[in-house]
């Protein structure tokens, strides 16, 4: 089974009809609501060191008032994002390609189509819907967290002028860097789905246990990479 | 009235399948009559779990032709969708345990055995929960509703498994050792069941099984695999008569004999 045949599959069963509203929840819960704690502790602390090392950089040559301007343009629009894709990418797609595999090696998808129920419906197509429909709020969220830390660290911690801080923050950051973070958790989350999906479901039943271990490893490498890359290339795009 | 099936309910035709080059099921053919209950005896690894599946297309043979009254399943390729569509409408004539029950991990029993028919009926909820309980009572497992599989000894999971089978009473069940793993009075009932559903509903049964005196209780057609070949085929009674050598090591559970494990 090719990735690309699967993919193909995926989308049919992803677009020729919605997925069940339970499943669909399910999913969307498990990745959402599962991601939020892990998300909020590390964006946070994230979002304090582009301050600080921001401050740190600036205040040498006397331009510390640049600091809002360097935590909306690195924040916003790069790191609070792609860090919000890897880590609740990597927590994702480890549950949807382990779930999947052990699905695979314990013969539940066969038992699945044996009944007549085509499992990329079934099982990828609302797991899909869930993450693309999750990741997006995610990564706003981690905008207004991260964001939330910087100016913690920058106005509270080392005294920055309240006013600057923000009048920047206002002069750099448009709508349109939002749009670009939220359209971006769209592709990260189908992205981090498909690929997880893709190795869960590749999993043989002759690889027993060791076919989950490999199948969750190699979702949470590939997603990473795939993520980071794929942020590289957008930037390029949009901002070069 | 409704107008008798004649056609086989199954027809092997040459069937051959390798993996690579473990050459797995070697020009089987046979034939299964609608209404009959065939048992397949064979040692483990020759591949009567590989026949099952492609029975159901979950596997494709090589060669040959599989037939599921008179629509080859081997022709049809689940990756192009026409015929993907043609499959899933076949195989709702079958319903299948497989060797390690293939329970849903997140759901409860009943909601296992009642997973197919909200899937494909309009019961309603009160209807699906009678008829579920009513399965789980012919396998000896009523109450047992909402406890999940992972709670259940192995033994209990094949039966919810056979349950979850012929919830909508297909026209083809397929099990692949029903009987291992259970203790031999339970393994008695699941007979005694598999004939009852025989007798009163009529559907067709394919069962694997190492167990011969299964085999000699409920089969009307013996088969016998060994080493991917179809080593004996045919009524039971003469079956047991003609004393196959194969066969007589099986019955006798003899080291020697054809089948060589060493
Ligand atoms: N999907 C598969 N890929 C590769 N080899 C397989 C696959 N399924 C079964 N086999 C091999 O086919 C042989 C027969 O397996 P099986 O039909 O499960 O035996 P059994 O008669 O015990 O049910 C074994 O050697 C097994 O390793
Ligand atoms: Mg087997």
């Amino acid at each position: 089974m090719s990735f690309v045949w699967f993919v193909r599959h995926a989308l049919v069963a992803q677009f020729s009809r919605l997925p069940p509203a339970e499943q669909f929840l399910r999913h969307a819960v498990d990745a959402g609501v599962g991601s939020v704690a892990l998300l909020t502790l590390l964006i946070f602390f994230a979002g304090m060191s582009l301050a600080v090392q921001g401050y740190g950089a600036f205040v040498r040559m006397g331009g510390q008032e640049f600091l809002g301007l360097f935590c909306g343009i690195g924040g916003v629009r790069e790191l609070f994002p792609v860090m919000a894709a890897i880590v609740c990418g990597a927590r994702i797609g480890a549950n949807l390609a382990a779930s999947l595999a052990n699905m695979q090696i314990s013969e539940q998808i066969e038992a699945l189509s044996v009944m007549g129920i085509d499992p990329m419906r079934y099982l990828v197509a609302p797991r899909l819907w869930a993450v693309v429909f999750t990741m997006p709020l995610l990564c706003a969220y981690a905008d207004v967290v991260g964001l939330s830390a910087s100016y913690f660290a920058a106005v509270v911690q080392l005294g920055v002028d309240q006013g600057t801080f923000s009048a920047q923050l206002r002069e750099i950051i448009r709508w349109q860097d939002l749009a670009v973070g939220v359209g971006k958790g769209v592709a990260f989350g189908w992205l981090v789905a498909i690929i997880a999906c893709y190795h869960g479901y590749r999993a043989a039943k002759q690889e027993g246990a060791a076919g989950v271990g490999v199948a969750t490893n190699r979702a949470i490498v590939h997603s990473t990479v795939v993520c980071i890359v794929l942020n590289m290339i957008l930037s390029a795009i949009l901002y070069a | 009235m409704p107008e008798p099936i004649t056609a086989p309910a199954i027809e092997l035709d040459g069937v051959s399948k390798a993996f690579g080059a473990n050459k797995v099921l070697d020009d089987v053919s046979l034939t299964v009559r609608h209404g009959s209950i065939m048992v397949m005896l064979g040692p483990s690894g020759t591949g009567k779990s590989v026949l099952l599946r492609c029975l159901v297309g979950l596997l494709r043979p090589d060669a040959g032709r599989v037939l599921v009254y008179g629509e080859d399943v081997a022709a049809l390729d689940e990756s192009r969708p026409r015929d993907r569509a043609r499959l899933f409408a076949l195989r709702r004539r079958f319903g299948m345990l497989f060797q390690d029950g293939a329970l849903f991990d997140d759901m409860d029993v009943g909601d296992n055995v009642a997973f197919p028919m909200r899937m494909h009926t309009d019961l309603s909820e009160a209807q699906i929960r009678a008829k579920v309980a009513d399965k789980l009572r012919r396998v000896g497992l009523s109450g047992v509703e909402r406890k999940a599989p992972s709670e259940l000894s192995g033994g209990m999971r094949k039966r919810v498994a056979f349950a979850r089978a012929i919830a909508l009473e297909p026209d083809i069940v397929l099990c692949d050792e029903p009987s291992s793993g259970l203790d031999p009075v339970m393994s008695a009932t699941l007979d005694e069941l598999i004939l009852e559903l025989h007798r009163t509903l009529g559907m067709t049964f394919i069962v694997i099984s190492h167990d011969t005196a299964e085999a000699k209780k409920i089969a009307d057609t013996i088969g016998l695999l060994a080493s991917g070949k179809l080593v004996t085929y045919g009524p039971a009674a003469d079956v047991f008569a003609e004393g196959q050598p194969a066969l007589r090591q099986f019955f006798e559970r003899s080291t020697e004999g054809p089948i060589r494990v060493l």
